[in-house]
């Protein structure tokens, strides 16, 4: 158990690409604050860990087919949350592109590379928007993006990646200002945190992984749940009612400039 | 900057692009520009374009300044369809990946690449989130690209000026126009002509003193925003 308990108390959360990740520990950490928990995800069959993560943290998960880059479906998604439960509180827009962990030759790829990142990380960040306006708006609720400290710094190994990363922040910026007026806040989080790709870089090239822990000032890579997750419920909660516009880089001090 | 090196413009169509173009041209400058019908999204029409307005050589300058005038709308993203969307932000962006990538085929060793880009990113702006987006994503992507071609001495560095500035470069306001960004107070220094203060620049990032400099945001608004 961690996080914030009852800090969401039913409260009903969106999070995309919940599947695994920085997603499930996510929604994990929303399950310890004790919220309903929409599992968005584009393969149902694929949740049910994450199901479980949230449910054994004492939340009430709801597992939604939601692909973010299939329009119907993510509306579809939101609808079954409000219609079911009555409120939508919170949408944290987790998911990225399948490509994001590879390498991008910027010199010699081409627009279709770039259309993998942008259709989830910028066009899914907008419709998303869009398609919770109304329900964030009754709530005055809260809309987070989980943008990424290469969203600042820019990455040469990942160009596109931390271009569309970088997308987030602008429009966490403009869109705090321009829903400010509705009570709805905005704000993203950057995590350095143990994910997929780099748990497979553990296996790989450990060496890698140690160099890239040395960086860390607290000496290791963040826990999806307990390291990243309670700043992302704490930021859609009542206790962050005034900030918008942020972006809290929670990275255990491995970028200190940003 | 050196008088026999070439500089190639994109985004001298228009505003401050326009602007840049005409003062270099002016003072003698060596200056290729890209067509102001092409697609810039079109990577193969851009490449094939540089290719036969340099031929076998290269150019030593780039200076980027291209956002789609839609991006200059404001309007709440609640209002805009998809295709707006698109237009207003994603494209901007996906012509900025095209234009370094294919200025990056004609760039000499040791070239200077310089993006001019509007401050509304740096505060954000209510009814210009397309615009911010973009604006954010092509600042990044200048960092990242800097990163890339350090190995060859190619500097990658953005310039941030006032929207309107962008927007009209030497041009009166005329019928533009222009979207009201909200900031604290007025310019600390005394109103001046931004293309120039622009040009200034630019020179100072081709002189070979400024040769350490890459990845790096100037802001030359006057002190309007003064970022954190």
């Amino acid at each position: 158990m961690s996080g914030l308990p009852g800090l969401m108390e039913g409260r009903v959360v969106l999070v995309t690409g919940a599947a695994a990740g920085v997603g499930r520990g996510v929604a994990a950490a929303f399950g310890s604050a004790g919220a309903i928990v929409g599992i968005g995800v584009r393969r149902p069959e694929a949740a049910e860990e994450s199901a479980a993560a949230v449910a054994a943290a004492g939340g009430t998960p709801v597992i939604l087919r939601c692909d973010v880059t299939d329009a119907a479906q993510s509306a579809d998604a939101i609808e079954q949350l409000v219609r079911d439960f009555g409120r939508l509180d919170a949408v944290v827009h987790n998911a990225v592109s399948g490509r994001s962990s590879e390498a991008t030759d910027f010199e010699n790829t081409t627009l279709d590379e770039w259309e993998d990142h942008a259709s989830v990380t910028v066009r899914a960040t907008w419709r998303l928007a869009v398609q919770a306006y109304p329900h964030l708006q009754k709530s005055q609720g809260a809309y987070l993006l989980m943008s990424s400290p290469a969203g600042i710094e820019g990455s040469e190994r990942a160009p596109f990646y931390s271009a569309v990363k970088a997308a987030q922040r602008g429009f966490v910026r403009a869109l705090a200002r321009e829903w400010g007026p509705d009570h709805i806040r905005v704000n993203s989080v950057a995590p350095l945190a143990i994910s997929p790709a780099l748990e497979n870089m553990k296996i790989l090239e450990p060496e890698r992984v140690k160099r890239i822990e040395g960086l860390v000032p607290l000496g290791r890579l963040g826990d999806p749940e307990t390291d990243i997750g309670p700043p992302s419920v704490f930021l859609c909660s009542d206790e962050a009612r005034y900030v918008t516009g942020q972006t809290l880089v929670v990275s255990g001090g491995r970028f200190t400039s940003l | 900057m050196a008088s026999s090196a070439s500089t190639l413009v994109i985004g001298s169509s228009s505003g401050i692009g326009f602007s840049i173009a005409q003062r270099l041209r002016t003072r003698g400058d060596s200056i290729v520009e890209l067509a102001s019908t092409l697609d810039l999204t079109n990577a193969e029409a851009v490449g094939e374009s540089l290719r036969s307005l340099v031929g076998s050589g290269t150019v030593d300058y780039v200076v980027l300044a291209a956002i789609d005038p839609s991006a200059f709308r404001s309007a709440p993203i609640v209002s805009l369809t998809e295709s707006e969307w698109d237009q207003a932000a994603e494209y901007s962006m996906r012509s900025a990946f095209v234009a370094l990538q294919q200025a990056h085929g004609v760039l000499a060793d040791g070239g200077r690449v310089i993006l001019i880009l509007p401050t509304v990113a740096a505060t954000g702006v209510a009814g210009l989130v397309p615009l911010c987006t973009a604006v954010e994503t092509i600042r990044v992507m200048a960092k990242a690209v800097a990163r890339r071609w350090g190995a060859r001495s190619i500097t990658v560095n953005t310039i941030e000026v006032e929207l309107g500035a962008f927007m009209l470069g030497d041009n009166e306001v005329g019928d533009t126009e222009v979207p009201v960004v909200p900031v604290l107070g007025q310019p600390a220094l005394p109103p001046a002509s931004a293309v120039d203060d622009v040009i200034g620049l630019i020179d100072m990032l081709a002189t070979p003193a400024a040769g350490a400099i890459t990845g790096a945001l100037l802001v030359a608004d006057r002190g309007t925003v003064m970022q954190p």
